[in-house]
């Protein structure tokens, strides 16, 4: 793409750019993400961020945002962590460029489509009441330990056909997993340790498959039968898939829930609209994805030198496009800071945009609409149960809160 | 009014679920006239046709008045 803010250069000098020094792998007070996201956005549109082994590009404003995200011959996927350009994990297809990334997601988005999670969608509901009616009688809980991490793995297990009794296990492998991913060295080597553990959990299943036959609703016999340039997909490439996959889709549905609960235990006007009319929950979650985005940032590598909303780049750089601050940018939206319950025209990068966007996107709405909805029939009010600081996981893995105490009164 | 999507479409499904009278989506999540003709777009519908052109987070819509 060539335009007045992306073109052609033959090597050049970075001048007039901020450098900076940011941590974004640290646990802060919940919230102080979005206010860095917002500080970094008012004081300039770029800025190159260095730590002791390197550094990257930030760009902070939605414009640059969307054009990373529409040209991806320009900004690749090899790595989406500006901190590691080189990570030791390879998630497929997230970190495949074209023109392959395509061919996997064909063979991925029919089982994750809207109309493939409409049809999921009473099975998540049974799921998600199943998780929610023993907590009313208590009038209390830790939601996201007792509910957030449970409910979205138990949903995704079972939409991609593993038993739901792994559900605990699943949870802590990927609880293991963000403690490193977000560039925490203190974390690294329990994140090598999930990863490890994940790929033979999932080398168990294809090898069961392969011995007890397919089966239908079953991801992995889906796996196993699909083609790639008529071939059978390679094992090693299966593990990747089946591991971004489980990454990819609990810890990011219980960072939104623990987001969007903690703003509707604070906000009972809020509560009341989306009971008295339900049909305003679909866009009450996307507003969660808008305004309580847990993308910090998105990370791409440069693939050759071009000059970028009047940065001269070089090829094998690494940028770092800040959704979060892209979300709120008083630049594209009107009451950016706001929560706006029923906001139109919501095209929010809060799943991505381009051809890499959220695989599990519709799942993940779909988790979020039917949480909201069956929560609030059970238990309309409910309130923070601590005068606490609440705290959020850094920004380099996805913001997540690590605990919402929530209480209700509970009627005999 | 006429709407017409581009081949920057990428599945969102955001316009074929707040309009399923104008929309629907094919079986991976892509709307079906990515990258086709235009549609008209009923003169009661044109509002609703204008939400979401704003509502396509990859700015694959497009209206035209005919």
């Amino acid at each position: 793409m060539e335009s007045s803010t992306i073109s052609e250069v033959k090597g050049g000098e970075v001048t007039g750019c901020p450098v900076m020094h940011h941590d974004f792998s640290t646990t802060r007070d919940l919230g102080d993400y979005w206010a860095l996201a917002n500080d970094l956005r008012e004081n300039c549109p770029h800025f190159y961020n260095k730590y002791s082994e390197g550094g990257y590009w930030v760009f902070t404003r939605h414009e640059a945002v969307k054009d990373i995200y529409k040209t991806p011959e320009i900004f690749s996927s090899e790595s989406i962590t500006p901190w590691e350009p080189n990570p030791i994990y390879r998630f497929v297809p997230t970190q495949v460029d074209a023109p392959d990334h395509i061919k996997y997601r064909r063979i991925l988005n029919p089982w994750f489509s809207p109309q493939a999670m409409e049809a999921a969608a009473p099975m998540m509901r049974e799921i998600c009441r199943g998780f929610i009616e023993p907590l009313v009688p208590r009038g209390s809980c830790d939601f996201i330990e007792e509910f957030a991490l449970l409910f979205p793995t138990a949903a995704f297990l079972n939409v991609i056909g593993v038993p739901v009794s792994h559900t605990q296990q699943f949870a802590e492998w990927v609880d293991m997993f963000f403690g490193g991913f977000g560039g925490d060295p203190a974390g690294a080597e329990n994140m090598a340790k999930a990863l490890g553990e994940m790929r033979e959990f999932w080398t168990e299943q294809l090898a069961d498959r392969r011995r007890e036959g397919f089966r239908e609703g079953d991801l992995f016999s889906y796996l196993l039968n699909a083609r790639f340039d008529d071939k059978p997909i390679d094992d090693e490439v299966l593990l990747d898939m089946c591991t971004v996959l489980t990454l990819a889709g609990l810890d990011t549905t219980r960072a939104e829930l623990g987001y969007m609960f903690h703003h509707l235990a604070q906000h009972p006007e809020h509560r009341k609209m989306l009971v008295d009319d339900p049909e305003l929950v679909p866009l009450a979650v996307e507003e969660t994805l808008r305004y309580y985005t847990i993308i910090f940032g998105d990370g791409r590598k440069v693939t050759r030198d071009i000059e970028f909303h009047g940065v001269q780049l070089k090829k094998g750089d690494m940028v770092y496009a800040l959704v979060s601050g892209a979300n709120r940018d008083p630049r594209h939206w009107e009451r950016a800071d706001e929560f706006v319950i029923d906001r139109k025209r919501n095209n929010h990068f809060g799943f991505a945009s381009g051809p890499h966007r959220c695989l599990g996107m519709h799942l993940a709405r779909r988790e979020m609409a039917i949480a909201v909805q069956e929560w609030l029939a059970l238990m309309p009010d409910f309130e923070l149960a601590t005068d606490a600081q609440l705290m959020e996981r850094g920004g380099g893995s996805m913001m997540a809160l690590s605990t919402l105490p929530l209480r209700w009164e509970v009627h005999s | 009014m006429k709407l017409c999507v581009s081949t920057a479409c990428m599945g969102h499904g955001r316009c074929y679920t707040l309009a399923p009278q104008l929309l629907s989506g094919d079986d991976e999540g892509y709307v079906t006239i990515r990258g086709g003709d235009p549609i008209d777009v009923p003169d009661d519908l044109r509002e609703l046709a204008e939400e979401v052109e704003g509502t396509c987070p990859e700015s694959a819509i497009s209206l035209t008045d005919a």
